[in-house]
């Protein structure tokens, strides 16, 4: 069905469609970009009104001039490409070689990826604390990329696992009888076709990367090294309400990501899977 | 074959890299430790974990604190500000792994005293700054005889109300006893437009601040002598009338799921009458403009005369070895008048020391708390007991709404004298 | 490129193995995964059991050795038959609800039409957006007060007066779970465009030339196929769901005791707000919850029959 519609004309009857879905997830965030653009107390006036009463552009100059905003997100930047990167490079042989090979011990390996998966890092910080301090990387970007790689890791291993082992064999055998080696099969047979896999590790990863928050909350000291997620809750506490800097910070800290899935998207659109078996 | 020998290889070497990253890592680490605590050599950094109380006065406080200390002391002050909601878990983290900073910024700290892990005020507190502290403050930092909870800032509590409101209620006056409370609120709730006439926190974030403030002013307390009394006659009595207030929709919508900070939102924008409110909810009241407030004394039961209910943070110091040189000095500057003074002003709290209260004196705004803070009454934060029996009292009080006060307070009681 | 043995792909779900290796080869592809495993997570599990086995004073100070004493503490709390309960309708819920939603809206989003790659943008944002801010701006919607929810609700006439989302107990759990299912959608429904996408086009071909209606088609062709992408989408999300902790911590702050927490919350909780507030119980908490997962999907993947899937 998907291909019979994807070699089909547009149809602008779906976009409408297309439309309200778009609006039903944005809606939230939309609130969201109106709240950054009224005062603070506006945000907590009953009753609420939809638009701001009066448009307060300032809070984003306020925001983007502030070094802290700028240090947390550059960190969360770093942090977020780096453990991707990393995931990606460790992901993929891993991936490969149990999707297409069999060997003693590849049950088990898959095993151990699946029950690693069950960890999360808020449950173990305790102890991850304990290893980082013995390594001397309290407080350091490495502790937190290494995290976030290790924690993701088992999600790209079994995506593309999965991907792997949805194209069919025959395409790498005659490779292989044509005496092309493992890696060159790899490289450059496999990955354009797993590139949806890919993206979606991705994104996932950077994404899981730039939600963390407890074992940055607790591995970092400096408050220029601390991630978004963890500097935002400097917006809003007990003591002060700066509803419109929280806003104001998150409407920025989303545009990155979002601009990041925009390109890979289209590189997913391009290089689509089946269409170089063809 | 050549192939995957070569792949292998490949691999290996990216293993290796990883695996010689780590070593590396491992090796740094021995050294770093060395000069940071171990031995009895005398620290020259020391650690200092300060809660945020705000985002633009905090962290900047902190940071020109650590450079007047480095030209004035020579040792290095590490800072590390930590959000409110989040510093119980940093403090338990680094106390778990032997990793204690060297002062800690808190709101307890007898809990600490008792595991032994504190300096007390003969170790790291010059004598004259001892003797600068307010009298109830070094009271309720004293632990079995010695004083180890040295104050940074304080805060007290007092009836904020809504004039406009209470004009348009034909409301004359502030209330000076709880039935006139229920009187003003009853007036203010059934004017038109949804208005709470008393905004009740009794939510999980600080219930146990609210009822003190209602407690106290009854005549009622936590603790009598060295005895709990949590369910006494007068604090179910107490209870009993905040379960009336709910019951009659005096209240805004259910209290016992309102947090403080929510309660303070509803008076902002305001749609209360009345809230208990410190000099933090005036400042940002000052800031928004909206809501023409006054601040009056909490009244009392029966009309006497009224109680405050007083709050401190304590900047601990943590025994490590070594440090107390290093630990004496950060307290001696930070006890200098043209420091705590300036940081408490920034924040919007109120002063721990008697020179602080001659200084704020010429404050108008501030008068009503600070005639009252010496006499003020503080939770027991003195027994370890409390920091367990707080935890209780959060998650439990609000339950009183929608069942028995008193079985809620024995329960209480119940659970204090368990802790011991 | 060789093309000769692709007509049709029957076993693509299976994915047959090449051949054999040699177990040190595949150790070599696989060492830095399992160096970033045993180093980064299982070695600070290792340290969580310990933990669990500590008795910790309320400072987080380790007094001693407690034994088994924390596991016992925590299977006699009086709330842990509520939180699991609490954790099943959770879990349950969050992931059907997004599961099936997500097919949907994948086989839409696979369809071509101007604007698509916008809407594809537009659903992304949930994900990208922290779950901190999320949690705190779906607090603010759903506010008894100020809630543009319970504003749009009275506007149009379908409530009198507005209801407490969050703090009225017949009501917080569904407002958790909306929000859980609104933030897994996007991932869940990206997983399945790139499992559609990921299907051979002949397949359908020969589908159509067969004359299958397009529910046929879907029900007897796409689904099965499929398998691979709804095999990770379900068990990563009843982790992922299991595991998540800002919603149903940010959502019910305002609630006393553990009415409404799960057991991530619930361990959270135990170390740090609970009058409790004890380390150990906390480690022997997040033990049982590593169990209990590790249950959950062991017994998923034998209905399933993983082994076949990896074969």
């Amino acid at each position: 069905m998907s291909t019979v519609t994807r070699s089909s004309r547009p149809r602008w009857g779906l976009t409408v469609g297309g439309a309200l879905l778009a609006l039903a997830f944005l809606a939230p965030y939309v609130v969201m970009l109106l709240g950054s653009l009224r005062s603070s107390s506006d945000n907590k006036a009953t009753p609420p009104s939809f638009l701001p009463k009066v448009w307060q552009w300032s809070t984003y100059a306020d925001v983007l001039g502030d070094e802290r905003f700028l240090a947390w997100l550059r960190t969360s930047l770093l942090v977020g490409l780096a453990s991707t990167v990393i995931v990606i490079l460790v992901a993929v042989p891993a991936a490969y070689m149990t999707a297409r090979y069999t060997f003693p011990g590849r049950t088990p390996f898959l095993l151990l990826v699946l029950i690693t998966q069950m960890f999360s890092p808020t449950a173990l910080v305790v102890g991850l604390y304990r290893e980082f301090f013995e390594l001397n990387l309290i407080n350091t970007y490495g502790a937190l990329i290494l995290t976030n790689a290790a924690f993701n890791l088992a999600f790209a291993v079994w995506i593309l696992h999965g991907f792997f082992s949805s194209i069919p064999t025959e395409i790498e055998e005659a490779a292989q009888l044509d005496g092309v080696t493992r890696w060159q099969s790899l490289r450059r047979i496999m990955l354009p076709l797993i590139l949806p896999g890919l993206v979606t590790a991705t994104i996932f990863t950077f994404i899981a990367a730039w939600n963390e928050y407890v074992v940055a909350l607790t591995l970092i000291i400096d408050d220029s090294k601390k991630p978004l997620t963890v500097g935002f809750r400097s917006y809003v506490t007990g003591y002060e309400q700066n509803w419109d800097q929280l806003f104001a910070a998150s409407v920025i800290a989303v545009v990155p990501v979002v601009i990041l899935f925009a390109l890979i998207e289209k590189h997913l659109v391009g290089g689509l899977t089946a269409g170089s078996v063809k | 074959m050549r192939t995957t020998r070569k792949s292998a290889l490949i691999a290996g070497a990216a293993f290796a890299v990883l695996f010689a990253g780590a070593c590396g890592g491992g090796s740094g680490a021995g050294d770093a430790s060395g000069d940071s605590a171990s031995g009895g050599e005398e620290a020259k950094t020391i650690k200092l974990v300060a809660a945020e109380y705000s985002k633009d006065n905090t962290k900047a406080f902190w940071d020109a604190f650590a450079k007047t200390y480095k030209d004035k002391t020579g040792y290095t002050l590490e800072v590390q500000v930590v959000s409110w909601d989040t510093i119980d878990q940093q403090s338990s983290t680094m106390i778990q792994n032997n990793q204690a900073p060297d002062i800690l910024n808190l709101n307890a700290y007898a809990s600490y005293a008792k595991d032994g892990l504190l300096h007390d005020s003969d170790a790291v507190l010059p004598d004259n700054v001892k003797s600068d502290i307010l009298e109830t403050f070094v009271k309720y930092g004293t632990y079995q005889d010695k004083f180890y909870g040295f104050p940074d800032l304080s805060s007290a509590r007092a009836l904020f109300y809504n004039a406009d409101l209470f004009k348009q209620a034909g409301i004359a006056a502030p209330p000076k006893t709880w039935a006139e409370l229920e009187d003003s609120a009853k007036k203010v709730a059934a004017l038109p437009g949804g208005n709470a006439g008393y905004a009740l926190p009794l939510g999980p974030e600080e219930s146990q601040g609210e009822f003190s403030m209602w407690l106290f002013n009854n005549g009622g307390a936590w603790k009598d002598g060295d005895s709990w009394v949590i369910n006494s006659a007068k604090n179910v009595e107490t209870l009993t009338f905040l379960k009336k207030l709910t019951d009659a929709k005096l209240t805004q919508n259910n209290p016992a799921r309102t947090n403080r900070a929510d309660a303070f939102d509803l008076f902002k924008s305001g749609k209360a009458g009345m809230v208990v409110g410190f000099s933090p909810l005036a400042g940002d009241l000052d800031k928004d403009k909206k809501v023409n407030y006054v601040v009056a004394p909490f009244p009392s039961n029966d009309g006497s005369e009224s109680k405050t209910f007083g709050v401190t943070d304590y900047l601990m110091a943590f025994k490590k070895p070594g440090n107390e040189k290093a630990v004496k000095a950060f307290y001696e500057l930070y006890y200098q008048p043209d420091q705590i003074n300036t940081f408490i002003e920034k924040e919007g709290f109120l002063p721990v020391t008697k020179t602080g209260v001659e200084k704020f004196q010429s404050n108008a705004k501030l008068k009503v708390y600070l005639d009252t803070l010496p006499n003020a009454q503080l939770t027991p934060t003195d027994d370890p007991a409390w920091d367990k029996v707080k935890l209780a009292v959060q998650q439990n009080l609000g339950g009183a709404m929608t069942g028995d006060p008193k079985a809620v307070l024995d329960g209480l009681q119940k659970t204090a004298e368990a802790s011991k | 490129m060789s093309r000769t043995t692709t007509r049709t792909p029957r076993h693509t779900s299976s994915g047959y193995a090449v051949g054999r290796v040699r177990p040190l080869v595949a150790l070599a592809w696989l060492a830095p995964a399992l160096a970033l495993i045993f180093g980064v997570v299982l070695f600070p599990a290792v340290m969580l059991f310990q933990a669990s086995r500590g008795e910790y004073s309320i400072t987080g100070l380790r007094k001693g050795d407690a034994g088994w004493a924390n596991y016992t503490k925590v299977l006699e709390h009086p709330d842990l038959g509520t939180v699991l309960t609490n954790t099943v309708i959770w879990v349950v819920s969050v992931v059907a609800l997004t599961i099936v939603i997500s097919l949907g809206l994948a086989q839409f989003l696979v369809k071509n039409f101007p604007g698509r790659r916008f809407v594809r943008w537009a659903i992304i944002v949930p994900w990208a957006a922290s779950l901190v801010i999320t949690a705190q701006l779906f607090v603010l919607l759903y506010d008894f007060n100020y809630g543009l929810i319970n504003h749009a609700l009275k506007s149009v006439g379908l409530i009198e007066t507005s209801i407490d989302f969050l703090g009225n107990d017949s009501w917080t759990m569904a407002s958790m779970v909306l929000v859980g299912v609104f933030v897994s959608l996007p991932f869940t429904i990206f997983v399945f465009i790139a499992g559609i996408n990921a299907i051979p086009d002949d397949v359908h071909e020969a589908a159509v030339v067969d004359g299958a209606s397009p529910w046929q088609r879907w029900r007897q062709v796409t689904l099965p196929l499929l398998r691979p992408a709804l095999l990770v989408a379900t068990v990563l999300n009843v982790i992922y769901v299991f595991n998540s902790f800002p919603i149903v911590y940010t959502l019910n702050d305002r609630n006393p005791g553990y009415l409404h927490d799960t057991t991530i919350t619930f361990m959270y909780k135990l170390a740090f707000k609970s009058q409790e507030k004890d380390v150990g119980m906390s480690a022997a908490a997040g033990v049982i919850n590593v169990l209990l997962i590790l249950l959950v999907v062991a017994v998923y993947l034998r209905i399933v029959n993983w082994r076949e899937e990896t074969r």
